[in-house]
């Protein structure tokens, strides 16, 4: 076990470093100066040298910085994504809280340290920094759900969050303790060597507990229960963080611990996967179709895009790292910009997620509304949108490692999703909406929302040179 | 000595006694104080396989643990007095507001 | 590149008129004709080319453009012409013109963003008629949607948030099911070649075992026949037309109801040879009960508009009939059928149009004497009955005879109880110019007969239809070389389990 940091493991470590550094010179900030504007601009100053020193930081598929982290193209890749998407929040944050009264300048510290925590996750290979990222990713989150102090349903979501996320990281610790009983290791590498080897009954029962953990984190069903009513209650620059920022982390880590293992047909962790995958298509879209509240409509509706994006773990093959990469960018930017909509929207009384909040917003702000549609398609899989790219490339890689079932249960459920997205969306060109605009929008947040569009459309009408770039970085990974 | 398995055992009696108790009780301290004892349940049995295993990452790894749960814990009573703050209650079935 | 200019033109039409649209009200129409016209331009010098040059008897295409898309999938963009898409795309850009022209007063609010869905509408379609890459193809085919929703959504009238729900939901699941057997084709084609290509002269070639083809082929006439609609897939159609505004109720019966028909002939036929004919007996059943079952309902309905809608169905049977005749003839006439059908229903839909913006309202019981009162209307609500109807000299007569007699060679008595849908046909036209322009008036006030402008896109109808009519040599002579290239095996000689489905690329140019 080598334990000792190098000069080159230092550098390898500088995101980690400057996210580290920037949340503690936030702090220091803060305590200096408590101006909303200052702390906004420190913290999207670091996030972007944080993005920055990727292009400086030296990955190979080796780079091991003790055996806790390791930096390799697939690591950079994901911490990019992460970072692009909390500079994201932070501009929609911006104009969010801008009108709310009250602290406003702690949150930034908040989302620099889950950055942080979602950053180790995509490292990691060991359950040190697994445990590690995904507690200070979910203490974090906590105080951002229930940072709303004077809003009953920031607090309870707040609440709410906090018990299913303390449970399922105890059940992740004692599935970690588990299988650390069988395999005596930490590491993933060697964890996976021996659940290849047809482990024992901890170790069988210590991945299934892993799962469970996994899986509240993930909201995938059937542990999905807390999602909606956070989704809800979260402020909505928060929710949109939680639906992009931690689940995809989560997602990353989910990629390099089981991917290595060996997911057989017929195996039980592809039956255990496949379950969780149908069971999260069929109910987040048909629990979806009941709802009235919009944000608990796209809480459901990421449940199901979640279960599509399962759809690669049991893939077979290299487009596995490549469809999931590809996915993950175009949900964080229709996600991103969807709940960017949602919070632009929003009144210092409360935030936009009733459906008559929407009725006739394309008559009011045309161009809001033009965003809001092509996100809503995009998240329906409907051509020049990246959803649609995505949705193309998952089904592809299904296809590819005949996942029939799979692929049948997704396209039938693009169906069912069209039907709510659509329902929103007809909403929004209605007629009878209330007449007469409200407060503009503000910069920080039109101009998230303007790169965010620019995304979505570049990914979706031209992706060559993004699929190439994700397709070398990921040749390298594995 | 004390063999393995009852090291087992006890931490998963006590893991289940914390999910029951996540389950059944109301208060929300007595809810927190399961989550603690689920915790709990995962640090005996990483020191004891850590012990058994003669390595040391396992008790290195509980130290991590017990410190994110005081940390998760402060960060748990803080929001929580804000609710009894907001609601003047602590049991569980009052957080109502959210439904679908 | 001029194919690429038929598509962009539109497109950019419309990003200008919706542009335009908050300004005034009168630019985005001028912006979206002007647009049209250019695109007709381009048809009028590919036209002539056509006409003269020896690659149409070759039957090889007019024109194509291939360019780099997403080379990692294999996608490029590849478009190409033909006979069949060049009278398809002059039918397009013809019916596009006259729903422009036919909501110059109808629509009054939100011009702009109307004309920028028409135009993305027409685009798409276009894109349709003219891509060989199947990703590319897919693409168009779900890129006429979305406007196509809004634009029923929007303009439409009292039931419209059901109605383009539906539309939306019938079409979109089809398309699903064709992205599903595009991929299972590039998959196998993959398997077999090595080579990840969605473009279609390469996978014209694929073998496929023979109950993967019927599947995969199955995927692909899902989509196609609920867009054409064949019955049993025909609910949404009725609604989405009655409830679309009359230049939706053009462009989905004129152009919409087409792309299917065009799917099976250019995608369904050629990939699929030796399945195809396997099924054909059940595809000309399923047509002759559209045929019939069209014809019946339309007979029943006094929603003025939704008798026409009923038509279709009937009309677009005798598309799917032609089709899976399978012989030269038939095909001929399916083609022609779908140019007339798109001339005479749009012509019938734009008239009803009039019809209701000026008694405002579609009900054939409040109707009746509307002869005297608007005479020129009412005339020309005749002539297209008439058409419907399958009266010789009309382009509509044509078609229905040379798909009767293609099928009868291949089948009497099929040919038999589908020409008993000409007789419920001439019923419900008979029917529909008694009861709503003749008789006694229900209603009370006075109307305004057709203005100039108005006169003008009937006149422009009238001629087309005649000379479909009259002139029928010049399309099917264009349309010959693609027609006379399928070659069809009879369906005794292959059998589904009796053959291995070998290399079929040698039957399409």
């Amino acid at each position: 076990m080598n334990t000792a940091i190098s000069i080159s493991g230092l550098k390898a470590l500088l995101p980690f470093l400057i996210m580290t550094a920037a949340a503690m010179v936030v702090m220091l900030g803060i305590a200096f100066r408590r101006d909303h504007r200052f702390t906004v601009l420190l913290t999207l100053a670091g996030l972007a040298l944080g993005g920055g020193s990727l292009v400086f930081t030296p990955f190979a598929p080796d780079r091991y910085v003790t055996t806790l982290v390791l930096v390799d193209a697939f690591a950079g890749y994901y911490l990019a994504l992460l970072f692009a998407a909390a500079f994201a929040v932070v501009c929609l944050s911006y104009s969010y809280l801008e009108i709310q009264g009250g602290h406003r300048e702690e949150y930034y510290l908040l989302v620099l340290l889950a950055v942080l925590g979602a950053a180790v996750l995509a490292a990691a290979t060991h359950f040190a920094s697994f445990f590690l990222g995904i507690e200070i990713l979910s203490v974090s989150l906590y105080g951002l759900t229930a940072y709303q102090r004077h809003r009953d349903q920031s607090v309870e979501a707040g609440v709410k969050y906090l018990i299913l996320a303390a449970v399922s990281s105890a059940f992740i610790l004692f599935g970690m303790a588990l299988v650390y009983a069988e395999v005596g290791s930490m590491e993933f590498a060697r964890i996976a060597i021996r659940a290849g080897a047809a482990g024992g009954a901890l170790l069988g029962t210590g991945l299934v507990l892993i799962i469970v953990g996994l899986g509240f984190k993930l909201a995938v069903v059937p542990f999905h229960l807390w999602t909606p009513d956070v989704y809800e209650g979260a402020p909505a620059p928060v929710t949109a963080f939680i639906a992009t920022v931690s689940k995809g982390a989560v997602f990353a880590l989910v990629l390099r611990f089981f991917g290595n293992m060996d997911i057989r047909v017929g195996g039980a962790l592809f039956l255990i996967f496949t379950i969780i995958a149908v069971a999260s298509m069929f109910f987040g879209n048909l629990l979806a179709l009941m709802q009235q509240n919009v944000k608990r409509v796209l809480a459901y509706s990421s449940i199901s895009h979640i279960g599509y994006l399962l759809v690669t773990l049991l893939a077979a093959g290299p487009l596995r790292l490549n469809a999931s990469a590809f996915y993950l960018a175009a949900y964080f930017v229709t996600t991103l910009g969807v709940f960017g909509v949602v919070t632009v929207l929003s009144t210092r009384d409360r935030d936009a997620d009733k459906l008559d909040d929407y009725r006739g917003l394309a008559w009011r702000r045309p161009w809001l509304a033009g965003v809001f549609t092509a996100m809503l398609l995009s998240l329906a899989g409907i051509p020049l949108t990246a959803g649609f790219i995505a949705k193309f490339y998952l089904v592809a890689a299904g296809i590819g490692s005949a996942l029939w079932l799979l692929v049948i249960v997704l396209i039938v459920n693009s169906a069912i999703g069209l039907f709510y997205y659509l329902r929103i969306i007809g909403a929004v060109y209605s007629m009878d909406g209330p007449p007469g605009p409200s407060m503009p929008i503000s910069l920080s947040g039109s101009a998230a929302l303007g790169g965010l569009t620019l995304a979505l459309l570049w990914l979706g009408i031209y992706p060559g040179p993004f699929l190439a770039l994700i397709g070398s970085l990921m040749q390298t990974a594995h | 000595m004390i063999p393995l398995s009852w090291y087992i055992m006890l931490s998963a009696a006590l893991f289940t006694i914390g999910v029951v108790g996540v389950l059944s009780r109301r208060n929300i301290f007595i809810i927190l104080m399961s989550i603690e004892l689920m915790l709990n349940a995962a640090n005996i049995n990483l020191v004891a396989f850590s012990h058994y295993l003669q390595s040391l990452t396992g008790q290195i790894f509980t130290i991590f643990v017990i410190t994110v749960a005081a940390a998760e814990a402060a960060v748990a009573l803080a929001i929580i007095i804000l609710l009894s703050r907001n609601r003047g209650s602590v049991y569980a079935d009052e957080f109502n507001i959210l439904k679908g | 590149m001029i194919l690429a200019w038929l598509i962009i033109i539109p497109l950019a039409g419309g990003v200008a008129a919706w542009a335009a649209g908050r300004k005034d009200g009168h630019w985005p129409r001028r912006l979206s004709l002007a647009a049209l016209l250019i695109d007709a331009v381009l048809f009028v010098v590919i036209w002539r080319d056509a006409a003269t040059e020896p690659a149409l008897a070759r039957g090889t295409w007019l024109a194509e453009l291939h360019l780099n898309w997403i080379p990692q999938f294999g996608i490029g963009i590849h478009l190409a012409m033909d006979g069949l898409s060049l009278v398809l795309v002059g039918l397009t850009l013809f019916l596009g013109m006259l729903s422009i022209l036919c909501s110059w007063t109808e629509i009054r609010d939100r011009i702009g963003f109307f004309h920028a869905n028409v135009m993305a509408i027409l685009a798409g379609i276009l894109g349709v008629f003219l891509s060989l890459d199947l990703f590319l193809f897919y693409f168009f085919w779900e890129l006429m949607l979305v406007p196509m929703y809004f634009l029923i959504a929007i303009w439409g009238h009292e039931n419209r948030q059901y109605a383009s729900l539906k539309f939306f939901i019938f079409t979109q699941a089809g398309g699903l099911f064709m992205l599903l057997s595009i991929l299972a084709l590039y998959f196998i084609h993959h398997a077999g070649t090595g080579v990840y290509t969605f473009d279609y002269s390469l996978l014209l070639g694929t073998p496929l075992a023979p109950m993967t083809s019927l599947l995969v082929m199955l995927g692909f006439l899902i989509s196609f026949v609920v867009k054409l609609p064949m019955v049993p897939f025909h609910p949404w159609l009725p609604d989405a037309h009655t409830e679309a505004p009359t230049a939706g109720s053009v462009i989905l019966a004129g152009l919409l109801l087409k792309t299917g028909a065009y799917g099976i002939i250019r995608f369904v036929l050629p990939l699929f040879p030796l399945t195809a004919p396997v099924i054909a007996p059940a595809m000309q059943a399923f047509a002759v009960i559209g045929i019939l079952y069209g014809a019946l309902l339309s007979f029943a309905q006094t929603d003025l508009k939704r008798l026409v809608a009923y038509t279709s169905v009937s009309h677009m049977g005798f598309v799917l009939l032609g089709i899976f005749a399978m012989n030269t003839t038939s095909l001929q006439g399916a083609v022609m059928q779908m140019l007339a059908h798109g001339v005479s229903t749009g012509a019938l839909f734009i008239l009803v149009g009039l019809v209701q913006e000026r008694m405002h309202t579609r009900d054939m019981e409040r109707m009746g004497g509307l002869w005297s009162a608007v005479p020129r209307l009412s005339g020309m609500a005749l002539v297209f009955g008439l058409a419907a109807l399958g009266l010789p000299g009309f382009g509509n007569f044509v078609a229905e005879f040379l798909v009767l007699l293609g099928t009868y060679r291949m089948s009497p008595a099929t040919a038999a109880i589908a020409a008993a849908g000409l007789v419920l046909s001439a019923v419900y036209a008979l029917w529909m110019v008694q009861r709503a322009f003749q008789g006694n008036r229900r209603w009370s006030g006075s109307l305004p007969d057709l203005s100039l402008r108005e006169t003008g896109i009937m006149a422009l109808l009238v001629i087309a239809i005649f000379w479909l009519g009259l002139y029928p040599g010049r399309v099917l002579d264009i349309t010959r070389p693609l027609v006379s290239t399928m070659q069809f095996i009879p369906p005794s000689a292959n059998q589904l389990d009796a053959r291995t489905g070998g290399p079929a690329h040698d039957r399409m140019p």
